[in-house]
């Protein structure tokens, strides 16, 4: 079945064309972060906003770059994350907001995501779950060197993927608690270091289609915050 | 339930505190281990018992380790759990395995940054959910060591699988059908080898907080576009390689 395309042509859901954006993509959750991280670039220019996909384009030294909103989860980021690739992207950083796993995870921490864990059911509908969710080794060793050069303090590893906020921060009222509760236990023992609801998603279609992905969370909620 | 007795010397490595460095690298085959030995300075074999053969040496005055894991998830997570138990801290698996893309050209080694879990061992520790994914600086080392030893490479993510002739000969498996898509599942999405100890050895890595890596010669190709792909079993340059990276770690962690 051919996809459907908006009358201009553009792409069903970011209302982009090839040429609206360059290869360098942010990819943040929220539709209003677009113009503060746009505000970094040179020469910022607003795009199109379409549903919860509000999309940005500007320059970093000299080369094209954007950034678009995903919207919250997994469902509308693999449209948004489909779509970008579509015309012509090829590198997406994923930016955002997230909560501690680890005792001893501050608010205000910043985590660079090596992998996700796969606690949603979008990447589902493309590979079975034994596959890692992880990002690209370039694209890790650039925003280690950028928090180096920075001289920001960072945090490496994994983040959940999940699928309901409110399932992470009060599980308690959910028919499933036990479930969640262990299975949160699990991602503390393993070492994960943020939970967001994006990243593994990215992952898995920037593998699928040979795209490189990665993910800079800042810890905005601390392990304290949830008992 | 049986008390669990915890003894000194470690059941199946037949090891204990001291025997071994903080760097040890996991062949799958004892028989390498001699192999790998020689690569170290003063080297002496340990213990020998079941699949796990260890030998200690040094590499630039640090202590240095290798211990075969057998083939396998099972095996290789017994041997993990009882050397971090007496110390070791940094795994490198150094294997041999079959290439997925077709472009892929027998001799060249994979650096597996992470692991498909298409293995049950790892499903006894951790939900499937959870990626098996190795340590950033421990792969960043072996990418360097490569660099620096001018052989070719691709960084990628490896199939670890349980059956060796369910890849092999899928045809006669009663659950044919699925090995074979899920096989086109993982050529999609770009594994680079197939083997069968990472996963399990990067999710251990992962909770006990402990850095692993993987490195594999593709000996052979099965997905190649060249009919007459051969079969490279010199495992010169992946043991060079290794060896290169502990001493980038070694050097990293002594200015740490």
């Amino acid at each position: 079945m051919a996809v459907r395309k908006t009358k201009e042509g553009g792409q069903h859901h970011i209302h982009l064309h090839k040429g609206d954006v360059g290869r360098y993509v942010f990819l943040p959750g929220d539709p209003g972060r677009c113009e503060i991280i746009a505000s970094y670039f040179d020469e910022p220019e607003f795009i199109v906003q379409n549903r919860e996909y509000v999309t940005y384009t500007g320059k970093l030294l000299d080369q094209k770059v954007a950034v678009t909103s995903t919207g919250i989860g997994c469902p509308s980021t693999a449209i948004a994350v489909e779509e970008l690739i579509a015309i012509g992207a090829d590198t997406f950083i994923r930016i955002g907001t997230s909560g501690a796993i680890q005792p001893g995870t501050k608010a205000g921490d910043v985590a660079i995501v090596t992998g996700a864990i796969r606690d949603e059911g979008t990447s589902l509908h493309y590979m079975p779950v034994e596959f890692p969710a992880v990002a690209d080794l370039d694209v890790i060793q650039a925003m280690k060197e950028g928090a180096i050069r920075a001289k920001i303090p960072y945090i490496l590893g994994i983040t959940q993927s999940k699928d309901s906020f409110y399932g992470e921060i009060d599980p308690e009222r959910m028919p499933i608690a036990a479930q969640l509760q262990n299975r949160w236990k699990a991602w503390v023992d393993g070492g994960a270091v943020c939970s967001e609801m994006e990243a593994a998603v990215l992952f898995i279609i920037s593998s699928i289609n040979r795209k490189r992905a990665g993910g800079v969370m800042l810890i905005a909620g601390s392990d304290d915050m949830r008992s | 339930m049986a008390k669990i007795d915890f003894p000194e010397v470690k059941y199946h490595i037949q090891m204990k505190k001291g025997d071994v460095g903080r760097y040890v690298f996991l062949p799958g085959d004892p028989g390498r281990t001699d192999h790998i030995a020689k690569l170290f300075d003063n080297s002496k074999l340990i213990a020998s018992n079941r699949e796990y053969r260890t030998w200690t040496g040094t590499i630039d005055g640090e202590k240095v380790s290798v211990c075969s894991t057998g083939i396998g998830g099972p095996s290789t997570a017994i041997a993990v759990e009882e050397l971090i138990a007496i110390g070791a801290d940094t795994f490198i698996r150094v294997g041999t395995s079959g290439g997925m893309q077709p472009e892929q050209v027998p001799g060249e080694l994979a650096i597996t940054l992470a692991a498909i879990r298409d293995e049950g061992t790892s499903m006894h520790y951790m939900p499937p959910e959870f990626p098996a994914v190795a340590d950033i600086n421990v792969i960043e080392a072996l990418r360097q060591a490569a660099i620096k030893l001018d052989v070719p490479y691709r960084v990628g993510i490896t199939q670890s699988k349980d059956s060796f002739y369910g890849q092999h000969e899928p045809g006669r498996m009663p659950v044919a059908d699925r090995l074979q898509q899920r096989w086109k599942a993982w050529k999609m999405g770009g594994a680079i080898c197939s083997e069968m100890e990472a996963a399990t050895l990067f999710i251990l890595g992962n909770i006990y907080r402990v850095r692993t890596g993987g490195i594999m010669l593709v000996a052979a190709n099965q997905e190649s576009n060249d009919p007459n792909v051969g079969v490279v079993e010199e495992l010169d340059d992946l043991l060079a390689v290794s060896i290169e990276a502990f001493k980038l770690l070694i050097e990293q962690d002594k200015k740490a």
